[in-house]
């Protein structure tokens, strides 16, 4: 099980990966509002590299939950990442 | 994550386009891309190619494609119109308003009319079809059942149809991955599985030319039906097929454009050593190479076999080979599992000229485009080279073990089609037959000499039904010999066929040494005063300065003369590809009396008998 820490750093590379943007930092208060490109599609790019990159899968419902990167990290660490 | 080397090479791509080079960068792009990557990469491809590239500065054809979806396909469109590049098209991409498709098609001022689209894609799913039929149900039930849903796809390809004639591509039905009756849904004629499998193959039956059918059921089962179904992106948003399984379905819809537009691959250039048979012929001899024995013989056997298909398919095959000519004929001579004949090869160079050479010289010898060409090696370095001096042809990766020949050949879908018509499986014996022609000329030294040696004989014909798949093949595929770049789909030439102020004539040709079949296609328009339009002139460019020209230019005076014109009118529109026959019309005694935005008009009086061009090609027959 990793810390909260690494798993923030994970997440920072399938950001700038998925949004193509190496300048990009994410916090837990990070929100689609703050990322142009951050739109419905994006953010199922984001749900699927995110399920590929930890070995997890989330139900429908959850990938709609997912308001913030503080959720994402809850969730995962709540899964046992 | 993506992995290091895509990554650099993603990085490659975005530098050298900020350098101003887009067509490397584009070139780069589409090396790097696979149709089975995931969906964040397919995502990644098409915003370089959206944001970074300009489109611009590559050269592609525009293309005006509409949706109409029952399902979700934004993000479909945006990773379709890198795939499209990826074929030479510019797509400008228009999705109609979700489940609406029925309404926009019947009504003639919705936006998909004012958009004007070249192709329309229906897009629909397995979920659509409505076909109520209760378990145990009996057969003139399940026929009335699928006779109305295969009814409803009818309705709107005819509805289309009337008010704006296109191309259609148009999804079958994806049979789901699970059913209520477990495998018994195999077994019993009423369930959604098997009514389904019955729909897919009514839809085809009905399917007129002009209406691709995509086989999307045969694209999930390829995919995997367990991947293909992601049903929390249906609940989530409507998303009918799995996001990663994009890549591969926007790959297999623009190689059907391509198809569609004439741009499929029409020729296979193989090597032979390890590629035809395992082993080297000049060292290992005629029972060395493994051919029919072993797994690996028997691999070989099925992959030669799987080439001859292709090749009675209607595609032309030519040989590359590094060795000396006599020791690289004697397996396709004498060995007994061989698959392949000589008489199956069009081309056949056995040299030790680069293989680069060597294609430049086939596709010069069979007057075909170098973007027409399929080469197959198992050698890397070759591969290699020729991808690098002709970045046209296409160059699969072909893998070590051959029983991975046919999959990752078919993979690619170089060779889609829409249509299918029995001269296609003539045409490697007419290529094959030209061949032999050219190498007869190489022994006269006296054109004429040589022309009035090959007892030609031409059939002239008005269009009919039996004619006219070839008829259209002709006219939507030429691109080289092609006056005026009309393109008609059968129902419009149907159309013309009807019309009092049109003629039509088509024109075969055959000599000693074989049928050319149906080789050109006139349509002449007698609507205007005082003079005969040329509407349309194909010819394929099988049959070029042999007298042809002059020929049907003799055939066209005599008709337009019948038909009380005083003027015969030509004009050329000029194209990428028909710069061979911009002075056509200069050479045939014609007078150029307009010019202006890449049009010349031309025009011959030919009220009192014109001068005839004296041509080497007798009349067999006037069916007119």
């Amino acid at each position: 099980m990793s810390d909260a820490g690494s798993i923030r750093g994970r997440l920072n590379t399938i950001f700038q990966e998925v949004f193509d943007d190496d300048s990009i930092q994410i916090s837990d208060e990070t929100t689609a509002q703050d990322i142009d490109d951050w739109d419905s599609v994006a953010h199922i790019t984001l749900v699927l590299s995110v399920e590929e990159e930890f070995g997890v899968q989330l139900n429908a419902a959850e990938v709609g939950k997912l308001e913030n990167v503080g959720a994402m990290v809850k969730l995962l660490i709540d899964r046992g990442c | 994550m993506i992995q290091q080397d895509l990554r650099q090479a993603l990085r490659d791509v975005k530098s050298l386009a900020a350098d101003g080079d887009h067509g490397a960068a584009f070139r780069r792009l589409t090396e790097i891309a696979r149709p089975d990557h995931e969906f964040a990469l397919q995502s990644r491809y098409a915003k370089l190619f959206d944001n970074s590239i300009d489109a611009g500065s590559i050269d592609l054809k525009p293309l005006r494609l509409a949706i109409l979806p029952t399902s979700t396909v934004d993000h479909l469109a945006d990773v379709l119109r890198f795939w499209l590049a990826a074929q030479g098209f510019r797509a400008d991409i228009h999705i109609g308003q979700f489940d609406t498709v029925t309404q926009t098609v019947l009504d003639g001022n919705s936006e998909l009319y004012r958009f004007k689209p070249d192709v329309v894609w229906f897009f629909g799913s397995g979920r659509d079809p409505v076909l109520d039929v209760a378990p145990g149900a009996a057969e003139a039930d399940i026929a009335a059942a699928v006779d109305r849903a295969v009814g409803d796809a009818r309705a709107l390809w005819s509805a289309l149809a009337d008010r704006h004639p296109c191309d259609i591509i148009h999804n079958n039905a994806d049979i789901a991955d699970f059913d209520l009756f477990g495998n018994f849904a195999g077994g019993a004629p009423w369930t959604r599985r098997n009514l389904l499998r019955r729909y897919n193959l009514a839809l085809a039956a009905a399917a007129p030319p002009g209406v691709a059918i995509l086989d999307l059921d045969h694209l999930s089962a390829f995919y995997g039906k367990g991947r293909w179904f992601d049903r929390r992106y249906w609940y989530h948003s409507k998303h009918a097929v799995a996001f990663d399984a994009v890549g591969r379905l926007a790959y297999q819809a623009a190689r059907l454009v391509a198809a569609l537009k004439g741009l499929a691959k029409k020729c296979l250039i193989l090597d032979l050593d390890n590629t035809l048979w395992g082993g080297v012929v000049a060292d290992d001899g005629l029972d060395g190479i493994r051919l029919g024995d072993g797994p690996d013989g028997e691999a070989f056997v099925d992959f030669q076999k799987f080439v001859r298909g292709l090749k009675d398919r209607g595609l032309i095959l030519a040989v590359s080979s590094k060795n000396e000519d006599d020791i690289a004929r004697e397996p396709f001579q004498r060995h007994p599992d061989m698959q392949l004949g000589l008489e199956d090869i069009a081309v056949f160079r056995a040299n030790w000229y680069n293989k680069a050479d060597n294609i430049r010289d086939i596709v010069k010898t069979l007057n075909i485009g170098m973007d027409s060409v399929v080469y197959v090696d198992d050698n890397p370095v070759e591969r290699a080279l020729v991808r690098e001096q002709l970045p046209e042809v296409a160059v699969p990766d072909m893998p070590q073990d051959p029983a991975q020949f046919i999959p990752t050949l078919c993979r690619e879908l170089y060779f889609e089609t829409t249509a299918f018509s029995v001269e296609d499986t003539e045409r490697g014996r007419y290529y094959r037959d030209n061949v032999a022609r050219d190498e007869h000329r190489q022994s006269f030294t006296d054109l004429n000499q040589f022309l009035k040696n090959l007892e030609m004989r031409a059939i002239v014909g008005a269009f009919d039904d039996f004619h006219l798949p070839r008829i259209a093949q002709l006219i939507n595929k030429s691109n080289q010999f092609h006056l005026t770049g009309t393109r008609y789909g059968e129902d419009a030439i149907r159309a013309i066929m009807k019309d009092p102020k049109k003629i039509c004539r088509y024109f075969k040709l055959r000599d000693r040494f074989g049928d050319n079949g149906l080789v050109s296609v006139v349509i002449l328009d007698c609507a205007n005063k005082g003079g005969v339009d040329i509407d349309t002139w194909v010819m394929s460019c099988r049959v070029l300065s042999r007298g042809m020209e002059e020929f049907i230019c003799n055939e066209l005076v005599r008709t337009a003369r019948d038909a009380g014109g005083k003027t015969l009118r030509g004009r050329y529109v000029r194209s990428k590809k028909n710069n061979m026959v911009a002075d056509l019309y200069g050479r045939l005694g014609f007078s150029k009396c307009g010019e202006g935005d890449g049009v010349m008009e031309w025009e011959l009086a030919i009220d009192s008998p014109p001068f005839a061009h004296p041509c080497h090609i007798e009349i067999e027959q006037v069916a007119a």
